[in-house]
């Protein structure tokens, strides 16, 4: 889509070329600028599906496209214009910010840039025409992407007069998002570092990926609406809203209504996006650049930590005193918590899994009728707490394939290099981290939820589910390869073995709730079933720690 | 005529100036050694003088011209190959050289043809085709390397050039430096591997806290500084003798802890 877009923008070479810009040198980077945003890896698409070759931008933008099939059969369904266009208007605010924070902040925050144009001849009107053009044909192709069936949708529903104000006030929505881009951005470079900014960043992208996985299996059961009721009221706090204003500024376009608040509402919708785009380029973008420019040069502004010896430990290491017994365990214990916190690889695919379970949990309750209410209160009587007990087992297992990959993964050549006789420590303490650090808090959040809603009957099945979760855990890790904590490359295809895994962690799941399911009722069973589980635990942590070098997988 | 001029240079980033007034000035046909400390003003200095600061104070010539008023001219005639392997690396080599000399206004099957065959000679033919985001800081360095002399520049300025290549690579390099200079061009190296500036220089320069502190060629230098390498003559220069005591406390330290 770049390419076609380009042939519109050679156009203005006239215009260009009355500037002083070189015409030549401009297309070149442009083009070159369009290639690397089809080869860039798109954080809002499963990293590991990106293969070398294809077009990922392509891919991206037919995602966008599907999304926006959804959003035009809402604004097509929706029975008053305004409500829907509000909807809409969100949206497109909402898509467009978080597309700009996670994919372009590249491209924004790259650096790299400066040093291999800045020494070319290239003078600095073609350089800074070449950025402006880049960026508009990419805020043009995501809008497109994002708006197209929608606006055909509302043509066909409302006419073309409203379908061109459309098109128009779907722009002034993108202008908005790219000013809240660049005011978060100024935000937080004014205020911390660049690796700040990347944290903040990987946030977003989590929150994306979530959103868009999530997104194909809510939305459409959303849409059916007949029970909405879609009438909107005009409040004071309206006129904060720039989706209203947009909506409201469509409205009259319908019905020729220009009272005092549409006639303010269209003021508002035109002249705001307009001017906060004048301030955008009069005084963040240079303001921007400065900020950019002084993150480049500035090494030396690193405030010097006080070096000493630290005297207290920190949370994981009195945590690892706690639940190791040798040192090599610590270790493994604190690498793994300290390295789970810190590896934005690990948190992208990790955080939407623990994010999928709320969402789980609102499918699995509300399943079935309509009347939310009545379904709450049918819910003590039922023994949907089993799913309860046995659902973060399911989103915490797995960070353990998760937790074998780094990007570092050369860095495990230290494991093989010191004298450990038995690895399966440096196993059972990273187990024993991801169990404290992700599968407890989990596990006592919905015990806490389920003793309020249930009563303290549910008690003896959480103390049960809790040694069943965690031998569950430990039989995941005991039958599949042995791979020491962030040793393997990412992005290979050898996870071979992981359908066998997911399989293997199914059966386990599902004996262990039939079994749970019969024992019900029966209290003492219960404990004693419970205490034979302890028992098994106790067993398979020596056994896994009793793993040698021999049966580790590199 | 002088080459390269600069006259009390003068740069400051908010507030504190890293360079203090730099004159330098050199002919044509030189390899000139440029080495200091980090943070000395080396990389600073290459920037003013490659036309990527423009915001300095004082006067900086280059081929004659003005950097401020002719930088166009100037970069053209120029090479610079940067220090930390800045390039697109979803590209490959050839996609990227193609765009470097496109830049410089080349003709595009010339450009092809001895990308390759540069590339050829750096034994990167197999890999021409491929993204350099797989490709080892050595890989990189090579394709930064022709992408700074692929025009034929008559000026070449290089920021630690030789980092990640393998020993072959670096003899290659020092031999390809040294033709060149004999063929006329001039080559500003800015490097802290000292014996290799000792080796090719026929001039050296060393700064220090923006200033610069011993010009001349070798043999000047060791009259002026110490006997011995020029690493000698660096520390007795910058007066950095603080190294002998942090060395000792060093290996102190760590016999007292060891199998603690």
């Amino acid at each position: 889509m770049g390419k076609w877009l380009l042939k519109l923008v050679q156009l203005f070479n006239p215009v260009f070329r009355r500037q002083g810009i070189d015409v030549d040198r401009l297309y070149t980077i442009v083009e070159l600028k369009l290639l690397m945003d089809t080869r860039r890896v798109y954080m809002s698409w499963k990293q590991n599906q990106q293969k070398d070759n294809k077009n990922h931008l392509t891919t991206i933008l037919i995602l966008y496209g599907l999304f926006g099939v959804f959003m035009g059969v809402a604004v097509y369904s929706f029975p008053n214009l305004v409500t829907a266009m509000i909807l809409f208007h969100s949206y497109v605010i909402f898509m467009m910010a978080m597309t700009l924070i996670t994919d372009f902040s590249s491209v924004l925050l790259d650096t790299t840039d400066n040093q291999i144009l800045l020494p070319r001849p290239v003078n600095s009107k073609t350089l800074f025409m070449a950025r402006l053009i880049h960026v508009l044909l990419y805020l043009l192709q995501f809008s497109v992407a994002i708006c197209l069936v929608p606006v055909i949708a509302i043509f066909v529903k409302y006419g073309a007069l409203v379908g061109l104000g459309m098109i128009i006030t779907s722009q002034l929505t993108v202008l908005l998002a790219v000013f809240i881009t660049y005011l978060l951005y100024l935000l937080v470079l004014r205020f911390s570092s660049e690796q700040k900014i990347k944290e903040i960043v990987t946030y977003f992208q989590i929150g994306m990926t979530l959103f868009f996985t999530v997104g194909y299996q809510l939305i459409p059961r959303m849409i059916d609406l007949e029970g909405l009721s879609a009438s909107f009221t005009l409040k004071w706090y309206s006129f904060l809203i720039p989706p209203v204003w947009m909506a409201m500024a469509l409205e009259s376009l319908y019905d020729y209504n220009f009272d005092l608040a549409h006639l303010t509402m269209l003021f508002l919708a035109v002249f705001v996006p307009l001017f906060l785009y004048w301030v955008l380029n009069k005084f963040l973008a240079p303001l921007f650049s400065k900020q950019l420019a002084n993150l480049n040069n500035d090494s030396r502004v690193n405030k010097k930590q006080p070096v000493g010896i630290k005297s207290r430990k920190g949370f994981s290491g009195r945590l690892a005193s706690l639940c190791c017994v040798t040192p090599v365990e610590k270790g493994a214990f604190e690498l793994t918590w300290k390295m789970t916190s810190r590896d934005k690889a690990f948190r992208l695919q990790f955080y939407p899994a623990l994010g999928y379970i709320p969402i789980f949990l609102f499918i699995i309750i509300f399943n079935g009728g309509r009347n939310m209410a009545e379904q709450f209160a049918l819910l003590p009587d039922s023994n949907k707490f089993l799913w309860m007990i046995y659902i973060p087992l399911f989103a915490v297992a797995s960070s353990l394939t998760i937790v074998t990959f780094n990007e570092n993964f050369q860095a495990s050549w230290i494991y093989h290099s010191m004298p450990v006789k038995r690895p399966g420590e440096l196993l059972s303490g990273n187990l024993k981290a991801l169990i404290a650090k992700y599968f407890l808090p989990v596990y006592l959040a919905f015990f806490g939820i389920s003793l309020f809603v249930w009563g303290p009957a549910i008690i003896d099945d959480f103390v049960l589910g809790l040694f069943n979760s965690l031998i569950s855990l430990l039989v995941l890790t005991q039958f599949t390869e042995h791979f020491l904590p962030f040793s393997r490359q990412p992005n290979v295809k050898q996870q071979s073995g992981k359908f066998l895994k997911i399989i293997l962690q199914m059966l386990i799941i599902g004996v262990l709730v039939v079994i749970h399911y019969f024992l019900l009722d029966r209290v003492y069973i219960m404990y004693g079933v419970a205490l034979l589980s302890l028992l098994g635990l106790w067993l398979m942590v020596k056994n896994l720690q009793a793993i040698s070098w021999n049966k580790i997988s590199v | 005529m002088s080459i390269i001029q600069l006259q009390q240079v003068r740069k400051q980033y908010s507030g504190t100036y890293v360079l203090q007034g730099i004159d330098l000035s050199f002919d044509k046909g030189q390899i000139v050694g440029y080495i200091g400390p980090n943070g000395a003003g080396k990389s600073t200095t290459i920037k003013i003088l490659t036309g990527i600061i423009s915001d300095f104070e004082g006067n900086a010539m280059v081929l004659g011209l003005d950097v401020r008023k002719d930088p166009m001219i100037i970069k053209q005639q120029i090479g610079y190959i940067p220090e930390n392997a800045a390039l697109y690396d979803v590209l490959t080599p050839v996609e990227y050289l193609d765009f470097v000399g496109k830049l410089y206004q080349m003709d595009a099957v010339n450009t092809r043809k001895k990308a390759l065959d540069l590339l050829r000679l750096f034994d990167l033919a197999d890999k021409h085709d491929m993204r350099m985001n797989s490709f080892s800081k050595g890989m990189r360095q090579k394709v930064l390397l022709i992408s700074g002399l692929i025009h034929n520049p008559e000026i070449i300025f290089l920021d630690e050039p030789l980092s990640g290549l393998d020993a072959n690579a670096v003899i290659l390099v020092k031999e390809i430096l040294s033709q060149l200079k004999h063929s006329g061009k001039t080559i500003f190296y800015s490097s802290h591997i000292m014996d290799v500036v000792e080796k090719i220089s026929d001039r050296i320069i060393i700064i220090n806290k923006g200033a610069v502190i011993a010009d001349g060629t070798f043999d000047e230098l060791k009259k002026a500084g110490a006997e011995g390498s020029l690493e000698n003559i660096f520390t007795a220069l910058t007066g950095d003798q603080q190294h002998l005591s942090t060395a000792g406390e060093f290996v102190d330290i760590m016999k007292n802890f060891s199998n603690g």
